[in-house]
């Protein structure tokens, strides 16, 4: 099944700090729009993203006007997802309400995990330490308790 | 990392004119209150302990945050074991 996400700056940068842009390997196409390149610019671009850059394009990301509260990477990740069928990826909970109430297939760095592992490129343990290090070697903020829930359900499922 | 944390404690001292011991003091209580709210979250999470227990214990935004992150957390995992 052929994949195609559009992201925002956090789970570039999170996933990053955790040494695992290849996860996103696991999709055929990552759309970045311009907005969201220059955000992560902004820090030092991650030497992992030139190494999956044949993936990411420069996509307009025009303001439709939905989500006022949300950053301007957000904003326009979101406009870029709209109506289209391929999946947005963001770390923030008010950006993922959001995407969700417009029908937007959202989700998260722990979502690429899990993909990741699925698709095999990581095991069952590393996939688990590299959710534990979003949690505790990154900005991301996300309870403990979520996460470890998160790798039991690894387990389950 | 042991250098880490000495090189901090007596930078955090200075700063805020405490003794080092106080730091450590300090740093404690807030670990210890960060691991107190885990426990319970999971507890809550896990189905052991009811809502309103949780939301006594660690607050009702704590709760409704954890609630959140948690329904991304699954719908996600599914997600990604399905895509």
């Amino acid at each position: 099944m052929t994949t195609v996400a559009v992201s925002d700056a956090g789970p570039l940068i999170h996933l990053a700090e955790i040494g695992s842009l290849e996860l996103l390997d696991a999709f055929d196409t990552l759309l970045v729009p311009e907005v969201v390149h220059d955000e992560v610019e902004v820090g030092g671009l991650p030497d992992g993203l030139s190494e999956v850059a044949d993936k990411v394009v420069a996509a307009d990301g025009g303001d439709t006007g939905v989500g006022g509260e949300l950053d301007a990477g957000e904003r326009a990740a979101i406009s870029v997802a709209r109506g289209r069928e391929l999946v947005l990826l963001t770390d923030d909970l008010a950006a993922r309400e959001v995407a969700s109430e417009a029908g937007i297939d959202v989700h998260g760095s722990i979502g690429v995990i899990a993909l990741g592992y699925s698709r095999g490129l990581l095991d069952r343990d590393e996939a688990a330490s590299r959710m534990r290090a979003l949690q505790r070697e990154t900005s991301l903020f996300v309870t403990e308790a979520v996460v470890e829930r998160g790798i039991r359900l690894l387990d389950e499922r | 990392m042991a250098a880490d944390i000495s090189d901090r404690v007596r930078e955090i001292a200075e700063a805020r004119d405490l003794p080092e011991s106080e730091v450590f003091e300090r740093a404690l209580e807030h670990g210890l209150e960060q691991l107190w709210e885990d426990l319970v979250l999971a507890r809550y999470l896990d189905g052991e302990l009811d809502r309103e227990e949780a939301v006594s214990r660690v607050g009702r935004t704590k709760v409704e945050r954890a609630e959140r992150e948690c329904e991304a957390v699954e719908a996600d995992v599914d997600w990604g074991q399905d895509a």
